[in-house]
């Protein structure tokens, strides 16, 4: 049977990301059959760990059969309803976001993906500004190396290295801007320190906001602790001077908590790291641990009530909006995270976790970086740790490890030199050990091959 | 919790499509469905209604079919997602059927949550593949005015540039032209045929006049279900014909979007079975999994796909619950039951009966215009006898919905038009139903 169904699928599947004519010369893809909390096993009966919990979605781990339970109840119940009426699950659904989020986010548009609810907060913050009489207030500033999904509205947003290109798509978004990362490891300001080249990061918002003239700034949008060049945790001050500015020039601040949400980063949203409250918070992922699809854009009391009425209403329909099986799920997912301890857990092995990964750094020479808060963690490999360079490309690198963490029983996708880790967060101590262990034989193996002086 | 409650947490704190919380307070909170089976749903007064409009004419299949229900737990309790680059047996096993059910070379699937997600990934393959080829310029994409694509940053500025302009600066590259439509009165006189015919070659014209170069493609429903203020008119076959011609002649790709048309509502499993041609994009939503669970595709014809072979070649594109094994589970029992109940015969049948209905209560009303449709994507417009369009207006269209709704229907209007878009499971008995509580009720107006 996996023969058959590999073949059918390179033969009519588009998989994210992959190349058919690769994936045949390699057997690929795999093709999994059962799911349990961090291990997934395929066609073969071959079992691994999911190094990265699908895309950093599976918060709960594989394998709940509540969830399953609550979505079965619901859809023989009310499996969706007609236009301009709702369900009780996505009511309560609503209620409880509101409740969770902090300050004044209290009115949650649902929709089905982090693309659509980062789409949504752009819309909205666009029109709150037309409605109140600043009709030139739509650019958008968000920030080079962050991602926030890929429909046209939100692909030009963020980007930059080791975003992929995106030149593909051109022509740009129009009304656009880009704001440095704030990133000390690679400082766009030659910072080393933390809180250096977050205050100068934020600065350089400011002076962005400044330039192009508030009056044509609508939103800035950004992730807590963004992804792609690896759980860049910015400095303490970096979160309240974008707050305070953003509130100086009347520019919304946009959060994207699509990974960082539900316990990622050991607290409920990372946002709480910082105390501040945006004027929009945008989640996905975790909110229903890829269980279904279901995304939702959470928007502050202040924002909101400038759509509350007829003549001002938000003209977006979305078919999947409101979905009561995926907000039942997500209810469901919500109890067991909150029930099960888990965003603790979350918090106590991301330090564990980190830990090992000093350890290991100690033993490897090209770990460059080690960072991250929670269960979002990374590391960069470098070929020097002083100039911090890259390894050419021509060793493929990336390649070589995803295979070689493969081999011992991690599915760990590389794509470029800074590996995210981001497992369910109920995973044990023991569990990670275990994934430690694998990364640790891979980088030795690779170092050899590399013909890398080893460390005693 | 209670009712009350539930409605005025739903005030306080959800934001529902197009639709404003204040308006929700005025009637007293929103509609709660509690229950819901075939046609049917019930709210949480007790009210039974008839959902004209299944959802968004979405609910093909219909409401409450426990077949899916199984399927999903079943699928979630085996894997309930998947390791990034890999996948699973049911989306393996969907692909394979959606390749086998369109037109043509249709053959590659990108699974998406959404038909604006299908869309919005039909526009950046088709720029990838002229990007590709060396054809940079080739950007703009051609709408049709009135047409709909969805609501996110790229695909809501098809169709029209006006209705959005809340959203800031418009994604460049729009083209805009004339949406065919024989009952348009624009061109007083015009037969379908030539109607089909003119729209076709303004086509032609906007690639000339823009030049083929920058050009990448021409999106369209097969079908439009709901222009404001005017009925469903399916535009003559030589339109489908022409526009296929011209995309070849200047290397523009086609897109039809069967978000709402696709899987049954038209009467045919897609709408441009009717029209005898392939595209070289197919977008589908909605019916393919009737609502129960959120699912879309892009499918693409082989040539177009070939362009994406090789490592450098590659789609740069990853949407996290793309490929969901539930979502694909959901789907395939949804495309085998609308097979094994023959439910797309049915929606060209009970559809054919629906329209003559209509046309039935056409002759006893005056108020109603125009009557069109085909399958089970029907519409009335009201009106266009002068003495009685004065009184058209939006508080005729609230007086109307609210008429219907004590009928117990509940259906779309959009300006002075009514759309249907019933679950294609229902019977002429059902149609009868509506047909009857419609009369009732334009009676009532008539006497007002």
């Amino acid at each position: 049977m996996s023969n058959e169904l590999r073949d059918k699928a390179l033969k009519y599947l588009w998989m994210q990301n992959r190349d058919w004519s690769q994936m045949a010369e390699i057997g690929d893809p795999p093709v999994f059959v059962k799911g349990e909390g961090i291990r997934v096993t395929d066609t073969e009966g071959n079992t691994y760990i999911d190094v990265n919990a699908g895309y950093n979605s599976v918060n709960v781990g594989y394998g709940r059969s509540e969830i399953a339970e609550e979505i079965y109840k619901q859809m023989l119940e009310v499996n969706y309803f007609p236009e301009g009426s709702t369900t009780k699950p996505t009511i309560e659904l609503a209620k409880k976001l509101s409740d969770l989020t902090p300050g004044d986010l209290s009115r949650v548009f649902p929709v089905s993906g982090g693309s659509e609810a980062n789409e949504t907060a752009l819309k909205i913050a666009r029109a709150y500004h037309v409605k109140n009489g600043d009709i030139n207030r739509n650019k958008i500033i968000s920030r080079r190396g962050s991602y926030h999904g890929t429909t046209a509205g939100v692909l030009w947003l963020g980007g930059g290295p080791p975003v992929a290109s995106r030149d593909d798509f051109e022509p740009m978004y129009p009304n656009m801007l880009h704001a440095p990362q704030p990133n000390s490891y690679r400082c766009e300001f030659n910072s080393l320190n933390n809180s250096e080249c977050a205050i100068k990061s934020a600065n350089a918002i400011e002076d962005l906001i400044k330039f192009h003239g508030p009056n044509t700034i609508a939103a800035v949008i950004a992730e807590p602790i963004a992804i792609p060049q690896g759980a860049i945790v910015p400095g303490d001050e970096y979160w309240p001077m974008l707050r305070e500015i953003c509130d100086k020039y009347g520019v919304l601040l946009i959060a994207d908590e699509v990974i960082c949400g539900f316990g990622r980063t050991g607290k409920m949203f990372a946002i709480e790291h910082w105390g501040i409250t945006p004027d929009i918070m945008t989640v996905a992922k975790g909110i229903i641990s890829s269980y279904l699809p279901l995304a939702a854009t959470i928007v502050s009391k202040k924002v909101a009530d400038k759509f509350a009425d007829e003549n001002n209403y938000f003209k977006h329909t979305l078919t999947n909006s409101g979905h009561p099986v995926s907000a039942a799920a997500a209810l469901k997912n919500i109890e067991i995270l909150e029930n099960e301890n888990i965003i603790d857990n979350s918090a106590k092995m991301g330090k564990y976790l980190k830990e090992q990964l000093e350890v290991l750094k100690t033993d490897h020479q090209i770990i460059g970086d080690v960072r991250g808060i929670g269960l979002l963690v990374a590391f960069e490999i470098v070929s020097d740790r002083k100039t911090k360079s890259l390894f050419s490309s021509d060793l493929s690198i990336p390649d070589r490890l995803t295979e070689k963490f493969f081999k011992h029983g991690l599915i760990f996708r590389v794509s470029n030199e800074i590996l995210n880790i981001g497992p369910p967060l109920s995973i044990t101590r023991s569990e990670i050990d275990e994934i430690v262990h694998a990364i640790d034989l891979s980088l030795w193996e690779l170092e050899g091959e590399l013909g890398l002086p080893v460390n005693d | 919790m209670n009712t009350n409650n539930l409605k005025n947490i739903a005030i306080e704190h959800l934001w529902m499509n197009s639709k404003s919380w204040l308006q929700s307070n005025k009637e007293n909170g929103p509609r709660i469905i509690i229950d819901a089976k075939g046609i049917y749903v019930t709210d949480s007064e007790g009210n039974t209604f008839i959902d004209c409009n299944g959802g968004y004419s979405s609910v093909n299949l219909g409401y409450g079919r426990p077949e899916i229900a199984q399927v999903v737990k079943e699928q979630l309790n085996a894997i309930s997602y998947f390791p990034q680059g890999s996948t699973t047996e049911p989306l393996i096993r969907l692909v394979e059927k959606l390749a086998s059910m369109t037109p043509g070379n249709l053959n590659r699937i990108y699974p998406v949550t959404g038909g604006s997600e299908a869309n919005e990934t039909a526009i950046k393959i088709a720029r990838g593949y002229h990007s590709r080829r060396g054809d940079k310029g080739k950007y703009k994409i051609i709408s049709r005015e009135g047409s709909y694509h969805g609501a996110t940053g790229g695909v809501m500025w098809l169709g029209s540039p006006d209705k959005v302009s809340e959203f800031g600066v418009p994604y460049p590259g729009m083209v805009y032209v004339s949406q065919p439509n024989p009952l348009s009165n624009k061109y007083e006189n015009e037969s379908s045929y030539d109607n089909a015919v003119r729209c076709a070659n303004e086509v032609e014209r906007m690639i000339l006049y823009h030049s083929p170069k920058t050009i990448a493609a021409v999106i369209a429903e097969p079908i439009v279900s709901q222009l404001p203020d005017q009925a469903v008119s399916p535009p003559n076959i030589i339109y489908w014909e022409m526009l296929r011609d011209i995309c070849n002649k200047y290397g523009v790709l086609l897109i039809v979007d069967e978000v709402v048309c696709g899987f049954g509502r038209t009467g045919k499993w897609f709408g441009i079975d009717h029209f005898g041609i392939t595209p070289d994009i197919m977008t589908v939503a909605k019916g393919v999994v009737s609502c129960y669970v959120p699912l879309g595709a892009v499918i693409v014809s082989e040539d177009i796909a070939d362009a994406y072979v090789g490592s450098e070649n590659l789609f740069r594109q990853a949407l996290t619950f793309g490929g969901h094994p539930a979502a694909a589970a959901a789907a395939l029992k949804n495309i085998e039951i609308i097979e094994k109940e023959n439910l797309v015969n049915n929606a060209a049948e009970v559809g054919k009966y629906f329209l003559n209905r209509l046309n039935d209560l056409k002759s006893k009303h005056n108020m109603i215009g125009d009557i069109g449709g085909i399958g089970l994507m029907l519409g009335l417009s009201l009106i266009n006898n002068d003495s009685v369009s004065k009184n058209i207006n939006t508080n005729f269209s609230d007086k109307l919905k609210s008429k219907l709704i004590r009928e117990g229907l509940l259906l779309r209007t959009n300006g002075k038009t009514i759309h249907f878009g019933p679950p294609i499971c229902i019977n002429k008995n059902q149609v009868d139903e509506i047909i009857t509580k419609l009369d009732k009720v334009l009676f009532e107006l008539e006497q007002e």
